[in-house]
């Protein structure tokens, strides 16, 4: 079980999860939990290949950086979009947001 | 050994919790137990032998974005949002999808080639420095423009109107 298809097993798994979490929640912000735990799983895969398939380069771990800098400029802009959203919609459910439907 | 039993133990603290945070009512539990989830891929990470990821993870995951999520949280949830249902009309399908999907993946999984055991790792924290400020020191400066840009986006959303700043 330990090894590297471990690891991608749990990588898949949260990857999963987390694509359920942005699918199917009505709540802004579990969609973003969602997209947060899709970039963990990704970064796990990241890190496991590094460590199994290429031992002693830094490649792998620093794409696993700067995908943790994206992640955070992501999360700080929809975090704020989610407050304006909030401010002018007063919801913060998925549904409601049908402004452009016509 | 000992080193699966640590693997086992990480691997419910990050699929247990991360369940948990998809599927709670109450907004603010997902984001706390999201942060247990986020600190055990650190600890994942860690396991891997990515130290400075490790510190990087509990740094600005599950102490900065979280921090943020649960400000977010409580500005911006009134408490009936926390008992109407929580899923929308299609969750059958994305159940369904994202089955398919790790059912997919983990027959793919099973045709992978045994990968041979690495040696125990050495400190990556110096080889990371050399990477980010010789080799990807392009990347690593437009980053830090984008950061810039998520500053700059972040106040503007969040401002209140144009006449009170």
């Amino acid at each position: 079980m330990l090894g590297l298809t471990g690891y991608l097993l749990v990588s898949a798994i949260l990857f999963s999860v987390g694509m359920f979490g942005a699918l199917a929640r009505r709540n802004v912000l579990g969609i973003l939990i969602g997209i947060e735990l899709m970039f963990n799983a990704a970064n796990i895969n990241f890190v496991a290949f590094n460590r199994y398939l290429h031992p002693g380069q830094p490649w792998g771990q620093g794409f696993a950086l700067f995908i943790i800098a994206l992640a955070a400029a992501e999360a700080v802009v929809g975090l704020a979009l989610v407050l304006a959203i909030h401010r002018n919609f007063k919801t913060v459910l998925s549904e409601n947001l049908t402004m452009l439907k016509g | 050994m000992i080193e699966s039993a640590v693997f086992g133990l990480l691997s419910a603290m990050i699929l247990v919790p991360a369940i948990l945070a998809v599927t709670l009512k109450n907004i603010f539990h997902c984001a706390l137990w999201l942060v247990v989830s986020l600190t055990g891929v650190g600890g994942m990470f860690a396991l891997l032998g990515a130290d400075f990821l490790f510190v990087s993870q509990i740094l600005v995951y599950a102490g900065g974005i979280t921090v943020l999520l649960l400000f977010v949280v409580l500005l911006s949830g009134s408490p009936k949002d926390w008992v109407v249902k929580q899923v929308n009309a299609q969750w059958g399908w994305g159940l369904i999808l994202t089955g398919i999907f790790v059912g997919l993946l983990a027959a793919l999984f099973r045709k992978l080639p045994a990968a041979p055991v690495p040696n125990p790792s050495e400190p990556t924290t110096a080889r990371l420095g050399l990477l980010l400020i010789r080799d990807w020191v392009f990347p690593f400066e437009a980053i830090s423009l984008v950061l810039l840009a998520a500053l700059i986006g972040a106040v503007h959303f969040s401002k209140r109107d144009k006449t009170s700043c």
